[in-house]
């Protein structure tokens, strides 16, 4: 953008017309030559005449401009806008636009009237013929922020600031970013700012919202006053200092009438008050709650289009998918920009591609699955849902109130947009109470992520959500979740990655009170990640030292708002600075084997991989054994199990390499080809029933993968388990298998075995029907014809 | 081998398996010829590679047929002009009644214009094989070019009576393929065998090839770099490889009796086969039934002769 020397000129102008009354006015940008003084005298005509007929509706949230150097003149509007005044901040507005001839002011103005396309264009005037105007840079930047365009915002707070080193606006623009992205650079720069200048309104509204987020109640309250009395003295408005406060006291417990109140008596149209504090409830995931919260936003004004893209994305996340369709489309009337709106929208128009059931039992599972693949996954997703619920109603003494629905997306970026309403998030599954949405195992590549592990860390948050209202902390939930994959999964075992230990030798560890922040605003690049091992680490030494009913006890104390502190006095009968020396001692204790010799893990893992790379098998049996003996927990990617058993299998040690494989499986490891060949030498080693075990594991690892249900098919009609059988050919057939005579075949067998003679005779006419001369299928044929006869 | 087709497709590869089960050496039944080249690797894993690929295809070939002639040029023996001989050879001595293979594995290079298959020296190009395949007589032609940008050699081969099977769709799949790997797979498993018949035809060793290419860009989660293209008439009558380790075997008055019996069987399948769209599930499947039974029954009366034979011999 700097540098830049055309300007844009208005090539067309169109009007809608709604109910008598200009509505909005909208303007396409050409790019043309620099104007002639005539021209712009054009331009401006033409918005005089159509700013004096239309009251623009805001639909941005109204945001307050604190900038202790925003010129006056625009100050005096701001002030009617604040109040609600629209009709006297409009002639305001358009006084400033008329008599003014700074393309900046003017900017502001019509801006600040709703026109941001108008507003664009002369920012971009200004600044082509003001290069150097921090001022306007900064204006410009935030035009972006309002308009989802951080990036943009961002390259223009940027240049401010390396033109002025001490413009606290543009540092502020960037810390706006940097928050709403929930990265910890957000609070130095906020910190930087309160340095130069502590009485700036913006940055300590910044800071208590932050504070807020991260459940820093008592930090949050002492910036909201230090924002109140600056405001005040300034004779500021105080609508954003009012709604924080009401999110505060909601936290609290109470429900934020009185300030709710104080901001309505300044401004009766301030649906932004609702907003924020349904924000605050999305941040602790009670949608529900959030939703009605913006049903009040939107009924005090109705223009506000973030409130109704708000509305929507709550709605889509409790199962209302009619409600929220229909506001994210009131949403995009009123702000196209919107690129997490037109994202859900789309994502909305292609639900008819998933095919939706609910599967009756005492655990009642609605699957929301891509047509083209419901077929072979549904009955293992059904099966682990199921166990999954039964297994959580147990353990935490909790029913489900409702219907758990489960979508799988094969496109990872469907599964994004329909968590964020953008592409390309990390995650693999998210749950918001009673929905899980993750990602398909067709949408990963194999081995890249167990699905079944997701599924029941997933399921894991719907009971510690609706348990406790979703009151419950993030870390505790996470915590939970992670616990329980190790604990009750389908990949049982205590898998840590070592980057945790090289974290917690660090000091990076968060203590127990503070735990929250590792999610929510992380300070470094893996913090996130190591925040879930220590939360799951957290649970674990929670049921290791006090006992698992402690743990639960510790869940149900966040029924009610109580803080972390309260609730490990209360459930553990220790404060949390014992609780966290007992927990380092704990995993002192734990892995006393490793943390003193992580290099000379680390060693042996190299020099065991070296080894296989050059073919020198005992060398690669030597350190890799030493590995695994060290750290019997890495299971990860080219896990030292796995070169171990290469090692044993090229040295011909098979019965080595098959122990390995199983040790490896039983600490957690889930790799789909180790565990087929593992399954192979278990039935080549006659040990079948083992060979079953692994293969229906392989199923929550890699379900859509012929290979597996074959065999499989075959070994548990063998051992007479012909109803699973069944499900195995079927899926065969749901994969549109090459072979399906044999698919075929195998179900008709499994009907034979159940006693159903009827279908077994039509399975094995299927199967004869696209292959006469199958031999087999003859046989059984003939058997059951000779058995009737 | 190739059987006459006068009795129709269906029928056609009824007669295939039970004349390859039959045929003695005496048998004056049409021959098969085989040209298999592996080409230029570029790095060993490559070279290595297609010359397994090759060998595996080579023993396929003579496995399949007593009067099946194979010639396998593989390595550095793979040059424009062994191959142009030996392509050249074949279609000297290969009748309108005879089969004709070529499989051509390696890499392959398409600039727009012209496909070439990588050898060492100069490289062959897709015009150099439609001008020696021209005089070709063969009413049963199979070319198979498991190679990078093979689509783009399709218009100049195309023709009747000739079958292309390519491992891209056009020349501009530039990536080395995976197809070669899951077509010498077809071959020499029973996998790809989906009518169970003993038999891996050119259809079902495609689609078996073409949809474990499919699976492997999927397990991946990667987007697919090629898409092989099969075109030409009537795939499944071109028999490539036979399974198991049946030979021809001895006959008799009665087997004959069996054999055409069951021809006539199976004609009868596929006619209630193709009335089952206008009839109810029950009804089809009851007519299907009595069909298969009889087949079922006639089979095993061949089995017991064949053994009975096998035993005296």
């Amino acid at each position: 953008m700097s540098g830049e020397k055309k300007a844009w000129g208005l090539g067309h102008g169109a009007w809608v017309r709604k109910e008598g009354r200009v509505s909005r006015s909208f303007l396409i940008l050409t790019q043309a030559p620099r104007p002639r003084p005539r021209a712009l005298v054009c331009i401006r005509a033409v918005f005089v005449c159509a700013l004096a007929c239309a009251v623009v509706p805001q639909t941005h949230a109204l945001t307050l401009d604190y900038d202790p150097l925003r010129p006056t003149e625009l100050r005096n509007c701001d002030e009617q806008r604040y109040r609600g005044r629209d009709e006297a901040a409009q002639d305001c507005y358009t006084q400033i636009f008329v008599d003014s001839h700074n393309d900046s002011l003017r900017a502001q103005a019509v801006w600040a009237m709703g026109d941001l396309a108008a507003a664009n264009v002369l920012f971009r005037q200004y600044l082509a013929l003001n290069p150097n105007s921090t001022l306007a840079r900064v204006a410009w930047g935030r035009l972006f922020l309002e308009t989802h365009q951080d990036d943009d915002a961002l390259k223009l707070f940027r240049e401010a600031a390396t033109a002025d080193a001490t413009n606290t606006q543009a540092k502020l623009g960037m810390a706006q970013i940097f928050a709403r992205r929930f990265e910890g650079a957000a609070r130095g720069l906020v910190a930087e700012v309160l340095k130069q200048n502590d009485e700036l309104v913006e940055a300590h509204l910044l800071l208590a919202r932050m504070d807020l987020e991260e459940g820093q109640l008592e930090d949050a309250e002492r910036s909201l006053d230090k924002a109140q009395s600056i405001a005040d003295k300034h004779k500021q408005a105080a609508l954003e200092v009012y709604s924080l406060r009401a999110a505060l006291d909601l936290t609290r417990g109470g429900d934020g009438t009185k300030w709710i109140n104080r901001a309505l008596a300044y401004n009766a149209h301030y649906g932004n008050v609702y907003a924020t504090l349904a924000h605050f409830e999305t941040m602790r995931r009670r949608y529900a709650q959030a939703a009605d919260l913006l049903r009040h936003a939107v009924r005090l004004e109705p223009g506000l289009s973030s409130a109704h893209a708000e509305l929507g994305a709550n709605l889509l996340r409790i199962g209302a998918t009619g409600e929220g369709q229909r506001e994210l489309a009131t949403a995009y009337e009123g702000d196209p920009y919107s690129t997490t709106t037109v994202n859900s929208l789309r994502l909305l128009d292609r639900f008819n591609e998933f095919d939706d059931s609910v599967a009756p039992s005492e655990f009642p599972v609605r699957l929301r699955l891509n047509k083209k693949e419901s077929a072979a996954l549904r009955p293992y997703v059904e099966q682990l849902a199921q166990k999954s619920i039964a297994t959580y109603s147990e353990r935490y003494k909790f029913k489900p109130r409702d219907t758990v629905t489960v979508e799988l997306y094969p496109n990872h970026d469907d599964f994004a947009v329909r968590v964020a309403g953008l592409p390309g998030i990390g995650l693999l599954g998210v749950t918001f109470g009673y929905l899980i949405a993750m990602d398909s195992p067709s949408g990963r590549a194999t081995g890249d992520f167990h699905w079944g592990t997701t599924l029941w860390h997933e399921m894991a948050h719907v009971f510690t959500l609706e348990a406790t209202d979703h009151r419950v902390p993030r870390w505790l939930s996470e915590g939970i979740s992670v616990f329980e994959e190790w604990r009750t999964g389908p990949t049982p075992g205590v898998a840590v990655t070592p980057d945790v230990f090289k974290a917690y030798q660090e000091g990076r560890f968060l203590k127990v009170e503070e735990l929250d922040s590792g999610f929510i605003r992380p300070s470094y690049p893996n913090q996130v990640q190591v925040s879930y091992m220590q939360a799951g680490l957290t649970c674990l030494f929670i049921e290791q030292h006090f006992g698992f009913d402690r743990l639960v006890a510790f869940l149900y104390e966040f029924k009610k708002e109580t803080t972390v502190g309260a609730a490990v006095k209360a459930a553990m009968k220790v404060s949390p600075a014992e609780f966290d020396k007992e927990f380092d001692a704990f995993m002192k204790q734990r892995y006393a084997a490793l943390l003193p010799h992580m290099d000379e893990w680390q060693h042996n893992y190299k020099a065991a991989y070296e080894a296989i790379e050059e073919k020198k098998w005992p060398a690669a049996i030597e350190a890799a054994r030493k590995a695994v003996a060290m750290y019997g927990e890495y299971v990860g990617d080219g896990s030292p199990y796995l070169l171990l058993a290469k090692a044993y299998k090229e040295s011909k040690q098979p019965a080595q390499a098959l122990q390995t494989l199983l040790d490896y499986r039983h600490a957690g490891g889930w790799d789909p080809e180790a565990l087929r060949e593992l399954a192979r030498d278990l039935q080549a080693s006659g040990r079948s029933a083992d060979a079953i075990e692994v293969l229906l594991a392989v199923n929550y690892g890699d379900p859509l993968k012929e290979e597996s249900h074959a065999s499989l098919g075959d070994a548990l009609l063998a051992a007479q388990r012909p109803q699973e059988a069944m499900r195995e050919y079927r899926t065969l057939l749901a994969l549109d298998t090459h072979d399906k005579a044999t698919a075929h075949l195998g179900i008709a067998r499994a009907l034979r075995s159940m006693g159903d003679r009827a279908q077994a005779k039509r399975s094995v006419l299927q199967a004869l029907e696209t292959a006469p001369s199958f031999r087999d299928a003859q046989k059984l044929l003939l058997e059951m014809t000779d058995e009737r006869e | 081998m190739v059987v006459a087709l006068e009795v129709g497709h269906a029928v056609t590869r009824r007669l295939l398996a039970a004349v390859a089960v039959l045929c003695a050496p005496s048998c004056a039944w049409a021959a098969g010829y085989a040209v298999i080249a592996s080409g230029l690797g570029g790095e060993p894993e490559y070279e290595q590679r297609f010359r397994d690929d090759a060998k595996a295809l080579q023993a396929v070939a003579e496995h399949s047929g007593e009067d099946m002639h194979v010639t396998a040029l593989i390595g550095e023996r793979t040059t424009r002009d062994a191959l142009h001989r030996a392509i050249t050879s074949v279609v000297e001595r290969a009748t309108a009644a005879d089969q004709v293979i070529i499989t051509l594995i390696g890499h392959g290079s398409f600039d727009g214009e012209e496909y070439r298959f990588n050898v060492p020296g100069p490289d062959v190009t897709a015009s150099d094989l439609a001008v020696w395949l021209q005089p070709l007589a063969a009413r049963q032609q199979l070319i198979v070019l498991a190679t990078s940008s093979s689509g783009g050699a399709l218009t100049k081969l195309q023709r009747e009576n000739r079958i292309v099977i390519t491992a891209t769709k056009t020349g501009g799949e530039r990536n080395a393929t995976r197809f070669a790997e899951q077509w010498v797979k077809a071959l020499t498993s029973n996998e790809a065998d989906r009518d169970k018949n003993e038999w891996v035809t050119a259809q079902e060793a495609f689609d078996y090839a073409q949809r474990k290419v499919a699976d492997a860009f999927k397990g991946n989660a990667a987007l697919a770099t090629e898409h092989a293209r099969l075109e030409g008439t009537h795939p499944e009558l071109i028999a490539l490889a036979r399974l198991g380790n049946a030979k021809a075997m001895p006959t008799d008055a009665q087997l004959n009796a069996l054999f055409a019996e069951r021809v006539r069987i199976e004609t009868e399948f596929d006619t209630v086969k193709t009335r089952k769209a206008g009839l109810p599930d029950d009804r089809y499947y009851e007519e299907l039934e009595k069909v298969l039974v009889g087949l079922a029954r006639t089979q095993q009366k061949i089995d017991a002769r064949q053994a009975a034979l096998e035993t005296k011999r």
